[in-house]
């Protein structure tokens, strides 16, 4: 285990390091100059020896090698530099945001999980019948249907229509409830999916012929046969539902008014604030080697075909 | 009570019918398996065998609507028409199923323990530790090495034959009357085959348990069982004593499959014998004897009308064969 553990690390540190080159490469060749909107921004006259003298004093003149080296250094140290746009630490920034996106990750995790847990057995319960199909309709709905767009329905039907939540702010539990439930609705329909296809496959499996002739009910053969059989699987769908949530924060926080890492990310593009963009880049890719991570463990821990190969 | 057998099929009939098509795997067979008593059911791949004991105690694949037909009464209960609550109460409890493939019969994520122990919970009203217990002495009594560790482990840690073990331990866990093994060998090493025929024909002995083998190995037949139906293409072709039928068959279709058993004599690269033709499908009824296309003796009344089961000389064995009936009366 603890093998399996550092060799995952040692993996996942060249990995990122191979991200942060992407990062960057990708960050410098988009068009436009901070310098640019900067000497704009300091209400000076954007002449041409103004923006250069902009250029010089944030370093944009060095080699890009050399920024890249600088950057590096800085960031395995924490510093991730200084936000073109604010000129704040973007490290004095980050761990704030970190909480907002965390907590609407984790949130929605969790709301995803229940509800495709619940939807896929529904189905599973009453294969071809009217809960099936309830359940696949309502998964057909909500994986086809744009996150900007299941927000706003959120926002409207449950803030300005009915009133129940707040549309937008950061205050407790009460004005969380609709970014969680927008940022699980894809992920419960294609999760849902996952669970019920992967139950129907267990169904007809042998070792439920032997539970069957054990005599064990339908319900016991469902949750003591099946679902141990199709846990791996779901974590790992799971996880990957995870990884993918912290693209949805980025539309869904500034929908909310939430200033978490996607809001972040979204108003450094919008700047060409490379400090801020390559910082919030590499949280993304770390978060998601370390949700990879997370669920080969979990994998690990439920199915003891691939426990024994690494014990 | 005590004069009626344990398992008495009689006409039994089978449909099966799927969204596309409508099969009749089985086809008005009767038997009956007393306690103690092992009966052997043989016959080829398709010959209905497997769904004759599976379809009356609901083991089907879900998606086929099963429609039966018959009798047949288990412990002086008739099974037709019971509902699937109440058939379940039975199955596990008071019959055993061993199946063919060990290593997909047992749940590859949960441990041997509790597979075994789930059935002593469930059936005879243990506590998780008794039942816990009830494991450890079911798994020394089908003869496993370091049992307390077995039980822990899970069964893909396990070779084919202790798994098959562990098959069995299980099907007894609810002290059945009544095994039924569908092919319990035939995914097994040819050296762990022997052991696991020995070790179940021991243990229906000890705990006086009836048992139905469906098999196609003539030496399974011959070492362990009482009686035999021989099936072709969903009825029963011969029926009676496993030492009457097996050295003195007289259904065509029974000494041709008693003469594909290589011999000793014969030369070694000699070719194997078969039954020449194929076995029909399952589609279509036929009007008279199933097997007349591949039989050497057939006479035009072999496909006029359907032979029936017909007792021999001493009333032992029965027959559906009219060559070999000529002149004899159905029972």
């Amino acid at each position: 285990m603890i093998h399996f553990i550092s060799k995952r690390l040692k993996h996942s540190l060249v990995l990122l390091f191979l991200a942060s080159v992407v990062c960057f490469t990708l960050v410098v060749s988009a068009p436009g100059n901070v310098a640019v909107l900067i000497a704009e921004l300091r209400g000076a006259a954007s002449t041409p020896g103004y923006v250069e003298k902009v250029a010089e004093e944030i370093g944009l003149n060095k080699p890009l090698l050399m920024r890249y080296v600088d950057w590096l250094g800085d960031a395995v140290t924490g510093d991730f530099g200084i936000s073109y746009r604010t000129g704040q630490t973007v490290s004095a920034d980050l761990p704030q945001r970190m909480m907002v996106t965390g907590t609407l990750i984790a949130g929605s995790a969790v709301i995803a999980t229940l509800l495709s847990l619940l939807l896929g057995f529904l189905g599973a319960f009453w294969p071809y019948k009217l809960p099936d199909r309830v359940s696949r309709g309502l998964a057909l709905i909500g994986a086809s249907t744009p996150t900007f767009f299941v927000g706003a329905l959120m926002i409207y039907g449950f803030s300005v229509t009915f009133q129940l939540f707040p549309s937008f702010g950061f205050n407790g539990p009460v004005s969380w409830v609709l970014p969680w439930l927008t940022v699980a609705v894809l992920p419960a329909a294609v999760l849902s999916r996952v669970v019920r296809v992967g139950l129907e496959e267990a169904m007809t499996s042998p070792y439920v012929l032997t539970a069957k002739s054990k005599g064990l009910g339908r319900t016991a053969i469902l949750f003591r046969e099946a679902l141990p059989n199709i846990t791996p699987v779901f974590i790992n769908a799971l996880g990957t539902q995870v990884g993918l949530m912290t693209a949805t924060g980025i539309i869904v926080e500034p929908l909310f008014a939430w200033q978490g890492v996607g809001d972040y990310f979204l108003a450094g593009v919008r700047f060409r604030d490379f400090m801020v963009v390559q910082a919030c880049l590499l949280i993304f890719l770390a978060f998601f080697i370390v949700v990879n991570l997370i669920v080969d463990l979990a994998v690990l821990m439920t199915d003891p075909r691939i426990r024994r190969q690494w014990s | 009570m005590h004069d009626e057998p344990l398992l008495s099929v009689s006409n039994l009939t089978v449909d099966l019918l799927t969204a596309k098509s409508a099969i009749r795997p089985v086809d008005g067979v009767s038997y009956t398996v007393r306690q103690g008593e092992c009966l052997a059911i043989v016959g080829e791949s398709g010959s209905g065998k497997t769904v004759m004991n599976f379809a009356p105690l609901g083991l089907m694949p879900t998606g086929v609507t099963t429609s039966l037909s018959g009798s047949v009464r288990f412990g002086g209960r008739e099974l037709i028409g019971l509902p699937e609550p109440e058939i379940r109460k039975i199955r596990g409890k008071s019959i055993g199923f061993i199946f063919q493939d060990p290593m997909s019969a047992l749940n590859p994520v949960r441990r041997i323990g509790r597979q075994i122990a789930e059935m002593a919970e469930l059936h005879l009203n243990m506590t998780p530790r008794a039942a816990e217990a009830r494991a450890l002495e079911l798994v020394k009594l089908v003869g496993i090495s370091d049992p307390s560790a077995r039980l822990r482990q899970y069964p893909h840690e396990l070779s084919g034959g202790l798994r098959q073990r562990i098959v069995i331990a299980t099907a007894l866990a609810g002290e059945p009357k009544l095994l039924i093994a569908d092919e319990p060998t035939t995914a097994l090493d040819v050296t762990v085959q022997a052991q696991i025929l020995r070790l179940l024909k021991d243990l229906q002995r000890r705990l006086n348990m009836a048992m139905v083998l469906i098999t196609h190995d003539m030496g399974v037949v011959a070492g362990a069982a009482d009686n035999i139906v021989v099936m072709y293409a969903a009825r029963a072709a011969e029926r009676g004593p496993v030492d009457k039928v097996l050295v003195t068959p007289r259904h065509p279709y029974t000494r041709g499959l008693i003469n594909a058993i290589p011999k000793r004599e014969d030369p070694i690269g000699s070719q194997f014998r078969g039954l020449p033709g194929i076995p029909p499908t399952l589609g279509a009824p036929f009007k008279g004897c199933a097997f007349a296309p591949r039989c050497d003796f057939a006479v035009p009344t072999c496909t006029a009308s359907r032979p029936p089961l017909v007792p021999s000389a001493d009333g032992s064995v029965f027959v559906a064969c009219p060559v070999v009936n000529e002149g004899r009366a159905a029972a």
